[in-house]
């Protein structure tokens, strides 16, 4: 009997060791082998689901939900490994909201694979009940870590990080919400607590590094780019953190010319970027990520960045 | 003895889990911002999902839900359809809020089209009101009040209802609340944009008083005003009736 357990033990561990080894020979044979793994973005789309009307305004015809679509196609058909991700504001700012409540924003996203978002304020502005209901279309899961949504519609229909695999690299997708109160009216959150982003950010990264084991943390936040006063931005949390490498910002409707870098606590890089709003562009970040042993980099990171070349 | 045939395999196992477990690094990065345009093809899954909304929404905003007999159009110190949009929120914000509402203001800025001679579709009050403000209620002190009056006075003289001022060197005056004298000391019910609530258009003053809100989009208000008036026959429509008026 106990021979047999033995024996057992023995037979599933080698398995599960010739498993793994397979697994990981690409990785011994090549020491500095890398990894590619390509981040598609969009945030503050607000509901503009058609392209911007022929008016003679400056992005007339520009925008529009099916064009993105057949982009973000396109990109799927050259590389396998992509992450596409939103950073809130999908809702309010055309009659399709104020008709539909997002339904046919949410049914779009679900059909472009988009792999995960997170609430921006006007998300709250058909009501938490509202959003909560929507989320029956949504193939996505919603990423908030600093949102208490206990005894709210929303309770349980949130999560505070996801992890995702790709190209043998493991990515934690966490989200951070903006302060509601003075923002968003009271009736529309509730009973939302917010906590502190920075704090909740951290614990939720030192998660995903420790815990978890991914190789990367993307922190999607609706905080807002940065202010002339001193209020939280991604700037501060970029600055705060620890084990963010990303941060997929919105809110302040920023197009950025060039992905920003601040270094963290440990002085690492760590990439901020916005497209805008109303769904006039698509991010798209390129990452690569190398297995080479490297004693420095736990300590410090650097990402060597420039523009894509075009395709 | 047999313990020692499982050396190798677990100090394997471990070498193999700590292998896993090494750390990949971002090392480089490429960025790229696609504009979104008529260069990408729209998707025709996309297309099709769109569709039966697009038609029903376009439908929505082509439906007729008032009149007016001519057009009217913002003017400071004072319009019609200024005087029209802050009886609006004055009197749809007291139903709202099922409170006696002093005053109801409109920012001027906040006004973005005039509306046409004939009929009013909803697509028209759309352009009229594009933001999605909130008509929230302050108590404010009668000094608040005229701190906001003198704002107003400033900027050349916004929408006002219930509120009767003239505007002497930039600054409000004879200001009327009700037809009564502005009382520093009183404590006024107004009603406003949670824009202009929040210190939008620099109402810093109104800024820290506290504010109720029932989720009520001003545009929403603007609807169903116009919608009872056409219920009951009439255009939109308001007089002049010198509410502010510039004094030399």
């Amino acid at each position: 009997m106990l021979t047999d357990r033995r024996e057992f033990l023995r037979k599933s561990m080698l398995a599960g060791g010739a498993v793994m080894a397979s697994s990981m020979l690409p990785g011994f044979v090549h020491a500095a082998t890398t990894h590619a793994v390509t981040i598609l973005h969009t945030n503050d789309v607000h509901s503009r689901l058609d392209p911007f009307p022929m008016d003679g305004s400056k992005v007339q015809g520009q925008g529009g939900v099916a064009a993105r679509a057949s982009l973000i196609h396109d990109i799927r058909t050259k590389t396998s490994e992509v992450l596409l991700l939103d950073a809130g504001d999908i809702f309010q700012g055309t009659p399709y909201f104020n008709v539909y409540k997002g339904e046919p924003e949410i049914k779009a996203m679900s059909r472009m694979q988009y792999d995960a978002v997170t609430m921006g304020n006007h998300d709250f502005d058909a009501g938490l009940e509202n959003f909560a209901n929507q989320l029956r279309h949504a193939s996505f899961p919603v990423l908030l870590c600093n949102y208490d949504f206990t005894q709210t519609p929303m309770e349980g229909k949130s999560q505070p990080y996801k992890v995702f695999k790709k190209g043998g690299v493991k990515i934690g997708v966490l989200g951070i919400g903006i302060e509601l109160k003075g923002l968003v009216p009271d009736n529309l959150f509730g009973n939302t607590k917010y906590n502190d982003p920075v704090v909740a950010a951290n614990a939720t990264a030192d998660l995903l590094k420790k815990k978890e084991g991914c190789d990367m943390v993307i922190c999607l936040s609706h905080l807002g780019d940065k202010y002339e006063d001193n209020r939280l931005s991604d700037e501060i949390l970029a600055k705060e953190s620890y084990d963010i490498d990303l941060i997929i910002g919105g809110h302040t409707h920023r197009f950025f010319d060039v992905p920003r870098t601040y270094k963290n606590k440990r002085s690492s890089d760590v990439i901020v970027n916005q497209v805008g709003w109303a769904g006039l562009q698509l991010g798209r970040l390129d990452y690569v990520f190398s297995a080479e042993k490297n004693k420095n980099l736990v300590n410090a990171n650097t990402v060597a960045i420039g523009k894509k070349p075009s395709d | 003895m047999k313990k020692t045939r499982y050396v190798p395999c677990v100090v394997m196992l471990v070498c193999l889990l700590a292998a896993c477990t090494a750390k990949k690094h971002a090392v480089k990065l490429e960025y790229k911002d696609y504009e979104i345009n008529k260069t990408y093809v729209p998707d025709t899954g996309v297309q099709q999902l769109l569709l039966p909304y697009r038609d029903s929404v376009n439908r929505a905003m082509g439906k007729t839900i008032g009149f007016t007999t001519k057009s009217l159009a913002k003017k400071m110190p004072e319009s019609e359809l200024g005087n029209f949009m802050a009886d609006c929120m004055r009197v749809m914000a007291s139903r709202r809020f099922n409170k006696t509402v002093d005053a109801g203001f409109v920012n001027y800025y906040g006004i973005r089209a005039d509306l046409p001679e004939g009929n009013l579709v909803l697509g028209n009050i759309y352009m009229l009101m594009p933001f999605d403000n909130l008509i929230v209620l302050q108590q404010v002190k009668g000094n608040v009040l005229r701190e906001f009056l003198n704002l107003v006075a400033s900027k050349g003289g916004w929408p006002v209802s219930g509120i009767q001022m003239q505007i002497t060197n930039k600054q409000a005056a004879g200001i009327l609340v009700g037809n009564k004298p502005l009382d520093d000391n009183a404590t006024y019910t107004i009603a406003n944009s949670d824009y202009v609530a929040n210190g939008g258009d620099e109402a810093q003053m109104l800024k820290p008083i506290p504010q109720e809100t029932k989720g009520y989009l001003y545009r929403d208000a603007l609807i169903e005003y116009i919608q009872e008036l056409t219920r009951a026959g009439k255009p939109v429509s308001a007089v002049l009736e010198n509410r502010v008026t510039y004094v030399n």
